[in-house]
């Protein structure tokens, strides 16, 4: 039974994920922050928003740029209380579960949650610069961020592929389900398609993982409106509900954690997550999940519970080989079925990493709606509910969403 | 990274810092000072992997590094398990992954060995930073040999050598025509993450296996090379930390040390000195560390690049279980310019056919003969002969012009494959005759400095040097090891820049 929700999300926006040489960290911001507002249909001033929650990574080091409610207060022509988190690849989501946490607190009614990240303006430093969401022991050991989940993906077909193929196969598949879905998604970085050959053509940038193992580098931003749920209607009258906003933690070096092949954040949060809302992990029918590498999209489908641990490349390889033709690929298991990633991923939508966790609450707040366009995913008696899974680094924070359209208030 | 921040590293990568706790036997990397399970009850005890073996864990085959490590170009980055199940992360040295897909699976599960490394510079002028969480496969080329130090004799004896260590880089590059070299066929090449003070570290431990010393004991430690990585900062301090020599002291070490000058001589220059130490009463400690090691430089092209070599050697001095005690010596020297560097320049300059005769020649025949004068020995008294070799005509021309033969000089001749090693090169090739000696065994070290001087030593192999035997990794088996690695002209000169940034 789904408890009292959080927040109401009553708009969103976003940019274009890719290389937006014309844009700075804060004209995406006010893009991305003004067509939310805008996408509330009932209306909503600027001058309504009491506060601004706001996700970012390393925009100190891409853009040289400090105390950013200062320059959103700038461009939004407001002076309202603001805050900046960061929690690398998890910015944004951590962001939202502060908002969540305050709209719930009484202390406001209508908040702006924003996410962003301009890492184009790095270029040729920008391998180096991420590896601050490691340790930086990591990063003396010659690590790079592929070279991190490069080393997940080793440990993990070597402990559960155990050299069959079609774990390997397995791990190309997902990258290539991703930028299908992203075929019909106007703001996505890559609206190609790929083939599992062509995944492992491409080139090695930190054996096993090659070039289209991996999401890219972004710019982008994303926007969204929440307010207190008793309100939503004075706003749209399709508000969708954050059930859950729920977070948990673990070592930020992949060495020093108990497993390499399992976050155990992510199992963690799911399931304090699917608790608090009350639902079982079938109920879930549609979720955007942290697909940074591949091997980190396998591995969330095992850490919450959807596969068991070891078998879900297996259980990957399977869906996607008795795939009958559509636009979306599910995944399918005993009794359940889940689109993932259905607007590409972080794969192939992009990850410009502060904005990437609203990015994903945009793609379900737009798919519940019904106004995902040419992207809508056809899913069987609808979208119940909604999972958002978004991690920081490689595991060291995991924040988890549940969207639904369906309360009692 | 700033200064402070190293200096905390220093004290956790130098020697892989691991806390444990006693109650529950948990074990933290890096280290902390309580432990997860039993919090305030916690009793934590700390713990180094300086000298064990660890697993390899997970990895990758880096191809696309940080700007910091482009350095090394391709190469494997990992996750290494240690006993008790503590991970660290780490890099795999020495190294070079094939081109096409390295299937990583097969790296798992195999035993790997801490190597102290460099893991990057900050520019040409900022610090170098050191570690041990650079791995080699214990299969791999170097040896491993346990170190379990055992409490020294009681009394005291004659000093001498007590223990010694070599070491010598994987890699290696041939002269394509050995004339070139003066007879050197091939030539030690360090690793691009290797210098004068890493090659001083990895001697100095083996010298410290060899001997089955307690570090605590060595009261100084000098370390001779003309390629020290910084002009002004010890490399005596970085190799004293690592080692951990002399008694612990808060995070220091009551240790005295300093970093040597005379071209290819100083490091025996300083035999005498730890020797004289040791007898000394004022000197509290029993021990001297004494460490000959270059990452020898040339410039490109000039005749000297095609003999120069990398490594190094380590000696500890002592009066209680000395393999070989110090008998004779003789040093002898002039201003004589054969061969000289400015400070500010990367390369020495030397004085062609100038270096032969009035240099070379002249001061090593003169401690030679001065020394078999003085002791009273002549040249059939002694068992072996250990000359500076910066080739191989130089050493065996001037050994026989004093009567020597060729049997008591050939064990001494390594320098034929693995180069001129300018502070390591005698200190080498004596490495090589203990290797072989029997008890009894005179053995004459004769050392050259450019610019100019000679030292003369004749040491006595004493019973002790084959129990100690087992725990050496001789120079021949370095020399002749099958995992060593070829590379072509291009990579040594690629890797000889970055080794010597």
């Amino acid at each position: 039974m789904t408890g009292k929700p959080y927040a109401a999300i009553i708009g969103a926006g976003r940019t274009r994920f890719g290389e937006l040489w014309y844009e700075n960290p804060e004209s995406m911001v006010v893009k991305a922050g003004l067509e939310a507002l805008e996408s509330v249909e009932k209306g909503l001033h600027r001058a309504d928003i009491q506060a601004c929650y706001l996700g970012s990574f390393m925009y100190q080091v891409t853009n040289k740029l400090g105390l950013v409610p200062g320059y959103i207060s700038r461009e939004l022509g407001l002076n309202i209380p603001m805050s900046q988190t960061e929690a690398a690849c998890a910015s944004s989501s951590s962001a939202l579960h502060n908002a969540c946490l305050a709209i719930r607190s009484g202390m406001y009614d209508v908040v702006l949650v924003g996410g962003f990240e301009k890492m184009t303006d790095r270029y040729g430093k920008i391998v180096d610069d991420l590896m601050f969401a490691a340790d930086p022991r990591e990063f003396d050991a010659g690590f790079t961020f592929s070279g991190l989940y490069a080393a997940m993906m080793a440990r993990y077909m070597y402990d559960f592929g155990k050299g069959d193929d079609r774990c390997r196969i397995a791990l190309a598949q997902i990258a290539v389900k991703n930028h299908q879905h992203a075929v019909n998604n106007p703001y996505a970085q890559f609206r190609s398609r790929i083939t599992v050959e062509d995944v492992f053509k491409s080139p090695l940038i930190a054996d096993p993982v090659r070039l289209l193992h991996c999401s890219p580098i972004s710019d982008g931003a994303v926007a969204v409106v929440l307010c207190r749920p008793e309100i939503a209607r004075r706003y749209t009258d399709d508000p969708v509900y954050i059930v859950a906003s729920q977070q948990a933690t673990d070592h930020v070096s992949l060495y020093s954690r108990t497993s390499t092949v399992e976050i155990k954040a992510t199992r963690l949060a799911v399931g304090k997550a699917l608790r608090e809302a009350g639902i079982g992990l079938k109920d879930i029918r549609l979720a955007e999940v942290h697909d940074c590498f591949t091997i980190e999209e396998c591995l969330f489908m095992e850490d919450s519970g959807f596969y068991r641990k070891g078998e879900g490349w297996r259980g990957i390889y399977e869906s996607i080989e008795s795939f009958q033709g559509g636009k979306h690929i599910p995944y399918v298991g005993d009794g359940w079925e889940v689109f993932v990633n259905v607007g590409g991923g972080l794969k192939a939508d992009g990850h410009p990493v502060g904005a990437t966790g609203l990015r994903q609450v945009y793609e379900c707040f737009k798919q519940m709606r019904g106004e995902a366009g040419a992207n809508q995913v056809d899913v069987e008696g609808g979208i119940r509910y909604a999972l958002c899974h978004n991690i920081g680094g490689t595991g060291g924070i995991a924040n988890v969403h549940i969207l639904t359209r369906e309360v009692t208030l | 990274m700033s200064e402070p921040i190293t200096r905390r590293k220093i004290l956790v990568d130098y020697r892989i810092r691991v806390s444990r706790c006693e109650i529950c036997g948990r074990r933290y990397f890096p280290p902390k000072p309580f432990c997860d399970v039993e919090g305030r009850r916690s009793r934590i005890r700390y713990e180094d992997y300086f000298y064990r073996k660890g697993l390899f864990y997970s990895g990758a085959v880096i191809r696309r590094p940080t700007n910091r490590f482009s350095y090394l170009g391709s190469f494997i980055s990992c996750i290494v398990e240690f006993d008790g199940g503590v991970r660290t992360p780490g890099r795999i040295t020495d190294i070079v992954p094939d081109e096409g897909e390295v299937d990583v699976s097969e790296f798992i599960g195999r035993e790997v060995v801490p190597r102290f490394r460099r893991t990057y510079v900050d520019g040409e002028s900022g610090l170098i930073y050191y570690s041990s969480l650079a791995f080699s496969f214990a299969d791999d080329y170097y040896e491993y040999r346990e170190y379990k130090p055992v409490k020294p004799s009681e009394g005291s004896e004659k000093p001498g050598i007590v223990g010694y260590g070599v070491y010598i880089p994987k890699f290696r590059v041939k002269n394509a025509n050995p004339a070139m070299g003066g007879g050197v066929v091939e030539r030690a090449v360090p690793f691009p993450d290797e210098d004068a003070t890493t090659f001083a570290v990895e001697a100095g431990r083996r010298a410290l296996i060899h001997s089955a010393l307690d570090s605590r004991y060595i009261g100084k430690c000098y370390i001779g090379s003309e390629s020290t990585p910084y002009a002004v900062k010890p490399s005596a301090s970085t190799v004293i930390q690592a080692l951990e020599l002399g008694e612990p002291y808060e995070d220091g070490f009551f240790t005295g040390g300093l970093d040597t000058q005379f071209a290819c001589k100083a490091a025996t220059d300083l035999f005498i000195d730890a020797v004289a130490l040791v007898s000394c009463p004022l000197f509290k400690a029993d021990y001297v560390m004494v460490i000959g090691a270059d990452n020898s430089q040339a410039a490109p092209g000039d005749p000297l690049d095609y003999t120069v070599g990398a490594g190094a050697a380590a000696y500890i001095f002592g009066k209680r279980d000395v393999i070989a005690t110090l008998d004779h010596y003789v040093s002898y020297t002039s201003d004589t310019p054969d061969f000289y560097r400015r400070d500010g320049e990367k390369y020495p300059r030397h004085g062609g056919r100038f270096t032969g005769e009035p240099a070379y020649f002249k001061h090593v025949t003169t401690a030679m003969k001065t020394i078999l004068r003085r002791s009273g020995l002549k040249p059939g008294d002694i068992s072996y002969v250990a000359l500076h070799s910066p080739n191989i005509k130089y050493p065996v021309r001037a050994a026989l012009s004093v009567g020597f033969t060729m049997d008591q000089i050939r064990p001494g001749l390594v320098n034929r494959y693995l180069g001129n090693l300018y502070s390591g090169s005698s200190p080498t090739a004596l490495a090589a005759i203990l290797d072989i000696a029997e008890p009894g065994d005179r053995v004459l070290l004769v050392s050259y400095g450019s610019g100019a001087g000679s030292d003369a030593y004749i040491f006595t192999v004493t019973e002790k040097v084959e129990e100690k035997r087992d725990r050496a990794v001789s120079v021949r088996s370095q020399i002749e090891n099958p995992k060593r690695r070829y590379v072509d002209y291009a990579t040594y000169r690629k890797w000889k820049e970055a080794s010597s940034v």
